[in-house]
């Protein structure tokens, strides 16, 4: 071959290994058919013009121009009555073939859905991960947590989940006291537990201020007397009593699964709902990971 | 009343167009450096406040590119080179030299307008067709007005037969006209709501999916009839003068000229490939974009063929270079836009960098090269001037070479990437990467681009450079070269 | 034949013309009808929204955020239920996009919120460190134009049959006395705001237009069609 069609195709080449080094860097599966196809795809693009074209050229070193000229002449342009290319003619031919077979096979202009591709998408992603997901342990939990956490709920907790210095709720720790007290005054009734609403002025002054404190300290030392007043609903360790109300101590599943229901605006802002776009694995994957950022 | 004296020329619109040709270009491409560094170098966004973030200078990259360069690149060729190839001279008809100068008054008005609402943020907001329904009204003058005067031009030919080139400004002329129009249209709302609000509002006649289906027939055969078929035209002409070569197949330029006509305006809807649009129109889009390839490579092989045999002129004459690289990178984007309409590999190439990539392969490897080439091969018979400097065609050669191979690297490599990685999943089934995480990979890529970018300008004010000083001070010419400029 | 063509300018710019037009008709024509039909229940934009998706348009966000849901798993999981015709029925002009410098942004209603926006808008690396979105501080200053978004829904409605209420009508007085149920709007929006500079405009009657695109960024989803369920 000659050395420039063996350049061409050396440089697209080159092309197409970094491609393919860039990508297994990012742990790019391409066993998966749209990645595959495009790799092909890639390739074919990268050795065809190469080749081809450096073809052409070569010509130019090697070849003579020559023909008949046609009669005409255009401000000196000249007009050769030559044959068409063969390799430019079947290859014509071929697309032609190709189409009738994309347009009658392979997505048949009757007959093919993307939506009904889409659910035969789903069904095969269910069908996989159904085992991985029904047997996660704890551990598995939390590594799948962290994941959905970074693509859907890192944006505004942050990637550590420290709520990016108070525009979220930071998960490294449970309420601040602000949070309790605006509760304890104003009450709350958005995320739906069996207790219903959480009634305002429960307690006042500096009971409240004291409960409050206690609260965001972790519930640590000694437990405020006016507690009691808490207790009833959310328990005397403010665990919720089972899930009656919201745990107030850490993040258990029932209340990660009424926030992620209900969404939830607070002092510190508006939490979206994310009603079904989370599956209930994810919802406990979730838990598991948030828990896990307590410190 | 056949001659044989040799018509005298008349350039004077050409030249105007040439000039402007020149400025948009280097404006053009130097907002589009801009919004290329920006995207690796955010900080970048506040340099001329709201007036400098990416978001607003991308359209006016993209129009003024367009409707700057690439257009007063058309009309400069177009004005030069359909005078010689039907034998009449503008200065024949007093009609149509008014009609000319005309043209180009109002154009100079409606791209100042154009750059001026852009940065002001009025907007139609699809891409393409972003200038409000009073600049679009401009422009269909315009347009009417560059018919009168090629149809006129026809109408007093000396050559019966049309060149083809001439078939290409045909096309390019009827296809914008059509498309614009219809894609364009929309309801002003000071009119209709008791004068109320912006005179410059207006509404698409077309909404939602329907609206999509006109942007992109529009879209797509802007790319087909402002970046394809002109420049296809420009390259009939220039590639023979220059080189002296005769057209390597009338047979081949017939069927690619024709097949490009047909073909192209059904792949449109390749932008709209796993949309809401139905999904047997999708199919066609793919199915026609593949069948492009071949009347697209035809016109690039027809070149090629005709340097057959010419290797010294290739290795001597750096405007050949200029011409066989466009047809290469022509190649190049008319085989990548296929692929990327497959629907499996527009899954992943669609919204993902890889798609400017295909874009300016084909934009700086072709379009742009032929119009400096172009402009480069009318300098000297336009200006009666020798071109200024060979080295530095030579330097501007290399450099905007380079630009382009780091330019469609780097996207390529970016966009592929980027896309594999909004599919990917971990061993769980979820998604492995945030948004961000594919944001942040990119920004090496990101950087390079913008050095691209850096380097490709450069070779543009080389080129302008070039040009200038052909027109001022370089050693004046006592005949019309035939087939090779004449540069020091 | 062709030969023949070229000798005739006339019948060749005929020929190139039905040549071309012909895709045209089969591709776009048939399916008119049919794409221009709302989903079931779905709500015109408000007028505090139209002003928005102007902000939307005037800053150009198209450049970098797509508004358009592919059917694919790994596209539903990250932005929800893919896109349906029937969504877009009001969008005059569309507004897909076709780069994705930024995520899609078609539901983003459902999953961020005012506080966030605000935020973000104000400075988006403080929310995403790494982002390289512009800031958009100018929007917190300049004035939403209000009155061209009402002549916009004016227009659509007489024009186009957008089910707007009587309320939406022709002339200055209408829109005066349109106007304080734009005001309103905005309020509930700032309400949950903290940029002073933007409360105390719109306690004045003034909207600054990030206000208006944060009313349009949280109408993006499926609200406009859930709520009336
Ligand atoms: C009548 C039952 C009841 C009593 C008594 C009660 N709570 Fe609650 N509390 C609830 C319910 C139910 C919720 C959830 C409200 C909702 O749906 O938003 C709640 C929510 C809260 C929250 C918000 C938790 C979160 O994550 O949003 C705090 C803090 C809280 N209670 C603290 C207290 C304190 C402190 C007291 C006593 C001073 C108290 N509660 C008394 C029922 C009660
Ligand atoms: C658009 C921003 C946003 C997103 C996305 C977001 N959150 Fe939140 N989230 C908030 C805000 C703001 C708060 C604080 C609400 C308040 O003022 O109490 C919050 C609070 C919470 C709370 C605490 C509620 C309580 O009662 O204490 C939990 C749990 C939570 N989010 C979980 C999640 C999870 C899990 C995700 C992802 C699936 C997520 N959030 C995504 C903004 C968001
Ligand atoms: C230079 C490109 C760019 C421009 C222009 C841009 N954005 Fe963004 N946008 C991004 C990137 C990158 C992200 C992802 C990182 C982040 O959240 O900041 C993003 C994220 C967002 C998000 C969050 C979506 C999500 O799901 O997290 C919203 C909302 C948004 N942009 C709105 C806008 C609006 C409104 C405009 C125009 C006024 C705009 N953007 C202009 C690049 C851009
Ligand atoms: C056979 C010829 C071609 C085909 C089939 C083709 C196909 C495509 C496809 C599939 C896309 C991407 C759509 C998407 O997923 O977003 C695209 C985008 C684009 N192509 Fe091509 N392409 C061709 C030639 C060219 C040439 C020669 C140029 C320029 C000189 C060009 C310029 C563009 C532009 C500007 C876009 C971007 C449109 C946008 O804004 O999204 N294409 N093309
Ligand atoms: C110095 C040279 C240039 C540089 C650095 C450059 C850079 C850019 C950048 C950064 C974008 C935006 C891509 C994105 O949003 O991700 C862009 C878009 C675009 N540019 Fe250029 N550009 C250059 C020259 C040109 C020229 C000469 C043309 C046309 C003749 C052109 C036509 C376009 C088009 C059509 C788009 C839109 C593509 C799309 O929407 O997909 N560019 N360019
Ligand atoms: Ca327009
Ligand atoms: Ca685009
Ligand atoms: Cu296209």
């Amino acid at each position: 071959m000659n050395a420039l069609i063996i350049k061409a195709l050396a440089f697209a080449a080159v092309l197409i290994i970094a491609t393919l080094v860039v990508v297994k860097q990012m742990h790019i599966d391409l066993s998966d058919p749209i990645n595959l196809l495009t790799m092909i795809g890639a390739i074919a693009i990268a050795m065809l013009t190469a080749g081809v074209s450096a073809k052409y050229i070569a010509q130019m070193k090697t070849d003579r121009a020559g023909g008949e000229l046609a009669e005409e002449n255009w401000d000196g342009i000249g007009e050769y009555k030559n044959e068409l290319p063969s390799g430019w003619a079947y290859s014509f031919l071929g697309t032609l073939i190709w189409a009738m077979w994309y347009w009658t096979v392979g997505y048949p202009v009757n007959a093919f859905s993307q939506i009904g591709q889409y659910n035969e998408e789903v069904k095969a992603y269910n069908k996989k991960f159904e085992a991985v997901h029904k047997n996660a342990d704890k551990e598995t939990l939390k590594q799948m947590g962290e994941s959905i956490f970074l693509v859907q709920c890192a944006p505004c907790h942050g990637t550590t989940g420290d709520g990016l210095s108070g525009k979220a709720q930071d998960f490294t720790s449970r309420m601040t006291k602000a949070q309790v007290l605006h509760v304890i005054n104003n009450g709350q009734h958005q995320l739906d537990f069996p207790m219903g609403a959480m009634p305002p002025g429960m307690a006042s002054g500096k009971d409240a201020e004291d409960i409050a404190a206690w609260i965001a300290g972790g519930m640590k030392g000694e437990k405020p007397a006016a507690f009691a007043a808490c207790a009833s609903c959310h328990g005397a360790d403010g665990k919720g009593n089972n899930g009656m109300a919201p745990d107030l101590v850490g993040y258990d599943l029932t209340l990660i699964s009424h926030v992620l229901e209900h969404g939830k605006k607070g002092i510190i802002g508006r939490m979206p709902s994310f009603k079904t776009r989370i599956t209930p694995v994810q919802e406990k994957a979730l838990a598991e990971y948030i828990q896990s950022l307590k410190d | 009343m056949q001659s044989n004296a040799a018509l005298e020329y008349d350039y004077s619109v050409a030249k105007l167009y040439t000039y402007t040709a020149i400025l948009f270009g280097f404006v053009g491409m130097l907002i589009g450096t801009l919004i290329a560094a920006q995207l690796a170098f955010p900080e970048l966004n506040y340099l001329f406040g709201e007036y400098g973030t990416f978001s607003r200078l991308r359209p006016l990259h993209t129009n003024v590119v367009i409707y700057g360069f690439t257009v007063s690149g058309i009309f400069a060729t177009f004005y030069y080179a359909a005078q010689r190839v039907l034998k009449v001279s503008m200065a024949e008809s007093k009609f149509i030299m008014f009609v000319g100068k005309l043209q180009f008054a109002l154009y100079l008005i409606a791209a100042t307008a154009m750059v001026v609402t852009e940065l002001m943020g009025i907007t139609q907001s699809k891409e393409y067709a972003q200038m409000e329904w009073p600049l679009d009204l401009l422009i269909v003058v315009i347009w009417v007005l560059w018919g009168v005067a090629m149809f006129g031009l026809i109408g007093i030919r000396r050559e019966k037969a049309l060149y083809i080139s001439m078939w290409y400004f045909i096309a390019c002329f009827l296809g914008v006209a059509m498309l614009y129009l219809f894609n364009n249209m929309a309801v002003p709302t000071y009119f209709t709501s008791g004068s109320l609000g912006s005179i410059m509002h207006s509404v698409s006649m077309y909404s939602g999916t329907n609206d999509a289906l006109v942007q992109w027939w529009w879209g797509h055969n802007a790319v087909a009839f402002v970046f394809t078929v002109p420049i296809v035209g420009m390259i009939y002409y220039f590639l023979p003068k220059e080189s002296g070569q005769a057209v390597y197949s009338y047979k081949l330029s017939l069927l690619s000229f024709w097949g490009l006509m047909f073909v192209y305006l059904w792949a449109g809807s390749h932008h709209l490939l796993w949309s809401t649009v139905p999904d047997w129109m999708q199919t066609m889009g793919s199915v026609f974009s593949v069948v492009l390839i071949l009347p697209s490579w035809g016109s690039a092989i027809n070149m090629l063929l005709t340097m057959k045999g010419e290797w010294n002129q290739l290795t001597e004459n750096p405007l050949i270079k200029f011409m066989v690289l466009a047809s290469t990178f022509y190649m190049l984007s008319t085989l990548e836009g296929p692929i990327q309409a497959i629907k499996s590999v527009n899954a992943i190439a669609h919204f993902t960098d890889w798609i400017p990539g295909h874009v300016h392969d084909g934009v700086l490897g072709w379009v742009a090269f032929m119009i400096m080439a172009g402009l480069f091969h009318m300098a000297p018979r336009m200006f009666k001037r020798e071109i200024y400097s060979k080295k530095l065609v030579e330097a501007q050669f290399w450099i905007q070479t380079t630009a382009v191979v780091l330019y469609f690297t780097s996207m390529w490599i970016a966009g592929i990437t980027q896309g594999m990685m909004w599919r990917a999943v971990d061993e769980y089934g979820n998604l492995m990467y945030s948004f961000i995480d594919t944001v942040t990979v990119l920004h090496p890529y990101y950087a390079i681009r913008a050095l691209a970018g850096v380097l490709y300008v450069t070779g543009f004010a080389m080129f302008a450079y070039n040009m200038i000083k052909t027109m001022t001070s370089s050693r004046e010419l006592s005949e019309e070269p035939q087939f090779r400029s004449p540069m020091a | 034949m062709f030969h023949w063509l070229e000798k005739r300018p006339f019948f060749f710019a005929v020929g190139v013309f039905v040549v071309i037009a012909f895709a045209g008709l089969i591709e776009i024509l048939p399916n008119f009808a049919e794409a221009s039909r709302p989903v079931e229940g779905l709500r015109p934009y408000t007028v505090l929204e139209l002003a928005g998706k102007e902000v939307y348009k005037k800053d150009n966000c198209i450049a970098c955020h797509s508004q358009l849901i592919r059917p694919f798993k790994a596209e539903t999981d990250r932005y929800g239920q893919y896109s349906l015709s029937g969504e877009y029925a009001y969008d005059r002009p569309f507004l897909w996009g076709s780069k994705r410098t930024g995520p899609d942004l078609h539901r983003v209603g459902n999953y961020r919120t005012t506080d966030w926006h605000e935020n973000h808008m104000w400075e988006p690396t403080s929310v995403v460190p790494g982002s390289i979105m512009p800031a958009y501080k100018h929007q917190f200053k300049n004035i939403a134009d209000l009155e061209t978004a009402y002549a916009e829904a004016v227009t659509v409605k007489n024009v186009f049959n957008v089910p707007y209420g009587d309320d939406i009508k022709p002339g200055k007085a209408a829109w005066e006395a349109y106007k304080p149920k734009v005001l309103a709007e905005a309020k509930k929006i700032a309400a949950d705001m903290k940029n002073k500079d933007v409360k105390d405009a719109v306690a004045a009657g003034k909207v600054p237009e990030v206000v208006a695109l944060i009313a349009y960024l949280n109408s993006l989803g499926s609200s406009r069609y859930e709520a009336k369920k």
